[in-house]
């Protein structure tokens, strides 16, 4: 699995203003790498992940699945929402073996299959419930568990944990790195939250704001499990905190 | 249930008065009956069977119709929700149609099919048809774009997509259009017999008053009315607290 992006730029244009989201994104993610893209609120992250996604489609330049230029979304690339986008008329069960069934697979495999990855994501007590009597925390266990189903090639994250209190998104951390450990997913996490970032990634990409291109990356290598109040991070934090707020690396 | 010896109370205030207005003599009884006439008259429809025959012959055409329209008005609706084209012509038409009330079409019905079965099913299903298009419309419409986002991404498409996606999604909204769909239907079921007068509930209503026969037309109105209700309150009301609740709109 190798994805590429080159050169990605997007407009939003309206009739009052043009506005460029995305300056030229390059981005270079190998297999297994747990790729954290930083950046303010409205840099065009999302966006860019979306166009990853194959949910929109860039102005210039391309994205590159494993050497195949990416036109239409499909799941080998998986999203996971911030709101989950879980579907409020199916159990929990239902919805993590949506995207086998779409795919044609029979109930049998579909209920073993999705066994797994509820047990993985401590759900199987849960499996019966509507999303509406789940918590918030346990809503993006359901979408994480939704996504990983479906076995993608990559999994794609959009600022999954930004609506957790702290104590539940401190646990997803914990989680999400045992989740990677075990199931050797490559994976785009996008957040504002350089926390965030510094416990999950492997390599940190700093986006810029508008229009952004990514201004810095940074390999992170610290042991794991990492946790966010970890002594061990602050200089890597520091090192983000900085490259987001130093304008000289704009270009 | 708190208002319920409110309810109680006020049913029986009304009864009373009726008796009271009918013992006091101001209008002959033949033109103002008794509640217990009218309550004789229901009880000797049940025992007689002609009620029983005239509800079953209106069911059956309101929900051949009502059928009708709920097949044609989600398809409808789904359509001019995703295809913009349809939207801004055939659209235009529906909102255009949706203002003839339903009784209206009866001279066309009757040109068209006679005095026949098929003639009252088609008032009933064009009555009922608009009310379910728009709803499935406005619900498609408002379906979150992160639902299908999220369902084409993990690989729903075409059919796969409207009846995974599309559909349950838009559920809330269609059930106030079938519930609407169904207040029109019952409303032109019995407006079509009353004027084609061909069996049903709405032709006991023309008889009995071709006879004269005041308590039995109050009959046959309480029995609509109780009809009416039961359906209303029962079977839409528990559907929609079900789907309300499970969708997280309550």
């Amino acid at each position: 699995m190798k994805l590429e992006a080159h050169n990605i730029t997007k407009n939003f244009n309206s009739d009052s203003h043009n506005l460029q989201a995305l300056g030229g994104v390059d981005l270079q993610v190998e297999a297994g790498d747990f790729v954290c893209l930083v950046g303010p609120s409205g840099c065009g992250k999302s966006t860019f992940l979306r166009i990853v996604a194959g949910l929109e489609s860039p102005d210039g330049g391309q994205i590159l699945f494993d050497g195949r230029p990416v036109t239409e979304t499909g799941p080998e690339r998986i999203m996971v929402f911030q709101e989950g986008a879980l579907f409020p008329w199916l159990t929990v069960q239902d919805n993590v073996e949506f995207g086998l069934k779409m795919a044609g697979v029979p109930r049998e495999q579909r209920s073993k299959i999705a066994k797994r990855y509820l047990d993985m994501m401590q759900l199987s007590k849960f499996a019966g419930y509507y999303t509406y009597q789940l918590s918030t925390g346990m809503k993006q266990r359901v979408a994480i568990a939704r996504a990983l189903v479906l076995d993608p090639d990559v999994l794609l994250m959009d600022e999954p944990f930004a609506a957790l209190d702290e104590q539940t998104r401190n646990l997803l951390l914990v989680e999400m790195q045992l989740v990677w450990e075990k199931t050797k997913k490559t994976i785009l996490f996008v957040t504002h939250n350089v926390e965030e970032a510094a416990v999950l990634g492997t390599k940190i990409a700093v986006f810029g704001s508008r229009p952004s291109v990514i201004k810095k990356e940074i390999a992170n290598n610290l042991p794991r499990p990492r946790a966010g109040g970890d002594e061990s991070l602050v200089p890597l934090k520091n090192m983000i905190t900085a490259a987001l707020r130093d304008p000289g690396v704009q270009n | 249930m708190k208002y319920l010896p409110h309810r109680i109370l006020f049913y029986a205030g009304i009864l009373i008065v009726w008796q009271l207005v009918f013992m006091a003599g101001v209008w002959p009884s033949n033109v103002f009956p008794s509640p217990y006439e009218v309550v004789e008259d229901i009880a000797y429809g049940i025992t007689d069977g002609g009620l029983f025959y005239g509800i079953a012959t209106s069911m059956w055409r309101l929900l051949v119709g009502l059928g009708i329209a709920i097949t044609g008005g989600v398809i409808l609706g789904v359509l001019m929700a995703r295809v913009e084209v349809v939207n801004q012509t055939v659209g235009s038409l529906v909102l255009g149609l949706q203002s003839i009330p339903s009784i209206a079409w009866v001279p066309l019905a009757i040109l068209w099919y006679g005095l026949s079965d098929a003639g009252i099913i088609f008032v009933v299903a064009i009555g009922a048809i608009f009310a379910v298009t728009i709803n499935t419309y406005t619900g498609v419409k408002n379906i979150d774009p992160h639902y299908i986002e999220a369902a084409r991404n993990m690989g729903a498409r075409g059919m796969q997509l409207v009846f995974g996606v599309l559909l349950p999604a838009a559920f809330p909204y269609m059930i106030a259009g079938f519930k609407q769909g169904w207040a029109f239907a019952w409303r032109g079921v019995i407006g079509a017999e009353l004027l084609f007068a061909f069996l049903g509930l709405g032709h006991l209503l023309y008889a009995a008053r071709s006879l004269t026969d005041v308590s039995y037309v109050i009959a046959i109105m309480l029995v609509i009315m109780g009809i009416g209700l039961a359906v209303d309150g029962i079977v839409f009301k528990r559907v929609e607290h079900k789907v309300m609740s499970r969708w997280g709109l309550r």
